[in-house]
This record gives structure tokens, C-alpha cells and sequence, in this order.
């Protein structure tokens, strides 16, 4: 086999990784031939120096940091969520509210007129009559209604 | 197996809203995940803020690991994208060639292979060197040599081949070999 395959194979080799008959060709190779092994031994002192290298462990805290984001990230997510609820909600509110505010007043005028209306029909009797006549007159916003002090005196004044 | 078995399980319960199984995942892979970021990215804040993301990544996208894979092959690719990121938004390779000391600074008196081998510099060297490496080099010896990730394994991590694998590694060493030249 030629040297320029036998380096390519050199870092599989290193690593475990050659198939069983690339291993023994590589190796019978790497026998006879100075060059590439001392290509090999190059290659094994940079996967050597990776061995010696500092392994790095998280810094304290790192789990519970982590989960405090997790934390912040759901709350935020839920709380955009509901801000964008009530973000479409206010146009959708007012209109509601208007709704109501005119059911509102239509069951007031249609209460009241029902009401008038049974009040002041023939079903009730005449002295019923008389006193929601007088309910419902204005003579109670005259400047002088006709029972008051004022009343009395601008009649003895007419006479 | 039995790892990979456990991983499944922890998965089932954090899908099913248990954030306990999720504390106890990330306090499984916290340090390997950090030692890839250190090695990948350098700086150490900025390799804890790219461990941190990954986490917070792998947690939101929990629901599309469908076990195509190991899940730690899943999360270093995650790992591996976020830092890659992380290094294009910060232009690190500028601000390292300012900040870190460079490879030819780094003292090569004395036994210096001995010296290098016992010291934690041996890291530092490694670390600044690696930082010269393209993108895609730099992930695959990284995963291979820190992480100890066979080449299948590194091929589904970074979704290539098994043959890129073997070129980008040897590649990844001739270059490392000429960059850290005579402290071999």
C-alpha cells in the first residue's frame, strides 16, 4: 500500500476506527516504513496533548441558573400570551359594552312603556287613574302647583 | 444502553411537565456540555451563556427529538449550532487573535513537552489553537477528542458522513500540528 493512503488512515487508526483488514495492512505497513511511522507518532502526540488537556467543569449554580430561565421564559411566554389576550379583548370589550349599554336602555324604555301603558289602560280603576295621572304629571315641576302656598296665594291674588 | 435508556425515560417525564427530570438532564450533561463550549468558543462567559442557550434550547425543542439518534448526539448539535452562532455574532476569531495569547506567545523553553503535557496551559495552548481551526474542524476534533464521540457519532451530531468525519479530523491534526509546531 501506498504511504500517501497509509496517512490518511493514521488518525482512524489512532482512534479505533479502522475496519479489521485496513488495521492489518495499516500495521504491516507502518513496520516497514519510517516515514509514516513517525507520522503516526506525530499525530498520537496531538491526540496525546488533547488526554493532558484541562477538562472543564460548569460553574456552581449553572443547573439552578438554567432552571430559573426555564421558569422566566414559561411565565413569560404565558404572560405575553395573556397580554395578547387582552390586547384583542378591548376592541372586542367596548363593543360588548355598548351592546349591553343599548340592551340595557331598551329594556328600560320597553319596561317603562309596559308599565304606562298597563298603568294608565282601562284595566285599572279611575282613582288608579288619578294617581298615576298625577305621578307621572309635571305639575309637580311648576314654579306654584295648585296645592302649594304659592298656589293658595296667586289664587286669592287673581281674585 | 442502559445511559441511552435512562435519557428516554428522563424525556417521557419532562414531556410530561415534570421540570425535576429536566433539573436532573441538565446536571447529567452540564460539565460536558460547558467543556465543549470552553473548547469550542474559548472565553469562559461566553461559553457558559452558549451552554446555558443549549439547555434552554433542547428544553423548547424537546418535542421534536423523535430518537433518530442518541439525545446526547441531539444535544451536542445543538451545542455545537449555538456556539457556532455565538461565534459569528461576536466575531470572536477578531477579538481572539487580540485578547488570547497567541499560539507563538505561549513559552516553549525547557522540557517544553513535558512541561506542556503536566501544565493546565496545555488546555490554554489547545484552546487558542483550535480557535484557527474552520468551523467545521474545529467541532469535529472537539467532539472526538474531548468528548470521546466515535466517528458514527460525530457524523450524526454534525449530520455528515462517517468519511467527512475521518477527512475533518485528520485534517483538523495536520493543522493543529503545524500551529502548535514545536511544543510536540
Amino acid at each position: 500500500m501506498k504511504c500517501s493512503q497509509i496517512r490518511k488512515m493514521i488518525s482512524p487508526y489512532v482512534d479505533n476506527e479502522l475496519a479489521p483488514d485496513e488495521l492489518k495492512l495499516f500495521t504491516s505497513h507502518i513496520q516497514g516504513c519510517p516515514a509514516c511511522k513517525e507520522e503516526l507518532e506525530k499525530i498520537r502526540s496531538i491526540h496525546q496533548l488533547f488526554a493532558c488537556a484541562e477538562r472543564f467543569e460548569a460553574p456552581l449554580g449553572f443547573a439552578t441558573r438554567v432552571m430559573a430561565h426555564v421558569e422566566e421564559t414559561e411565565e413569560a411566554g404565558l404572560f405575553s400570551r395573556i397580554r395578547r389576550l387582552f390586547a384583542i379583548r378591548p376592541l372586542f370589550l367596548r363593543t360588548l359594552e355598548v351592546a349591553f349599554a343599548l340592551v340595557i336602555m331598551l329594556i328600560g324604555v320597553v319596561s317603562g312603556n309596559l308599565l304606562v301603558g298597563d298603568r294608565t289602560s282601562g284595566n285599572m280603576t279611575s282613582g288608579t287613574q288619578t294617581v298615576v295621572r298625577e305621578t307621572f304629571s309635571l305639575d309637580l315641576f311648576q314654579a306654584t302647583p295648585p296645592d302649594s302656598i304659592g298656589g293658595v296665594y296667586m289664587r286669592l291674588a287673581g281674585d | 444502553m442502559k445511559a441511552f435508556a435512562d435519557d428516554i425515560d428522563l424525556i417521557k417525564r419532562i414531556e410530561d411537565g415534570s421540570r425535576p427530570a429536566f433539573e436532573e438532564l441538565v446536571r447529567k450533561y452540564q460539565d460536558k456540555i460547558y467543556n465543549l463550549c470552553c473548547y469550542m468558543l474559548h472565553d469562559p462567559d461566553t461559553a457558559r451563556d452558549a451552554a446555558q442557550e443549549t439547555f434552554l434550547k433542547a428544553y423548547s425543542r424537546l418535542k421534536d427529538f423523535r430518537g433518530e439518534c442518541a439525545f446526547y448526539s441531539w444535544l451536542y448539535r445543538i451545542a455545537v449550532n449555538t456556539c457556532l452562532d455565538e461565534k459569528r455574532k461576536s466575531h470572536e476569531v477578531t477579538d481572539s487573535m487580540e485578547t488570547t495569547p497567541a499560539v507563538e506567545d505561549i513559552p516553549s523553553s525547557g522540557p517544553s513537552a513535558e512541561r506542556l503535557y503536566q501544565s493546565k496551559e496545555t488546555g490554554r495552548a489547545i484552546q487558542a489553537a483550535l480557535q484557527k481551526l474552520p468551523d467545521g474542524l474545529r467541532a469535529a476534533i472537539v467532539l472526538k477528542e474531548m468528548e470521546g464521540l466515535s466517528y458514527e457519532e460525530i457524523g450524526d451530531t454534525l449530520a455528515i458522513s462517517v468519511g467527512t468525519v475521518k477527512s475533518r479530523i485528520s485534517r483538523a491534526r495536520e493543522e493543529l500540528r503545524r500551529l502548535l509546531g514545536g511544543r510536540i
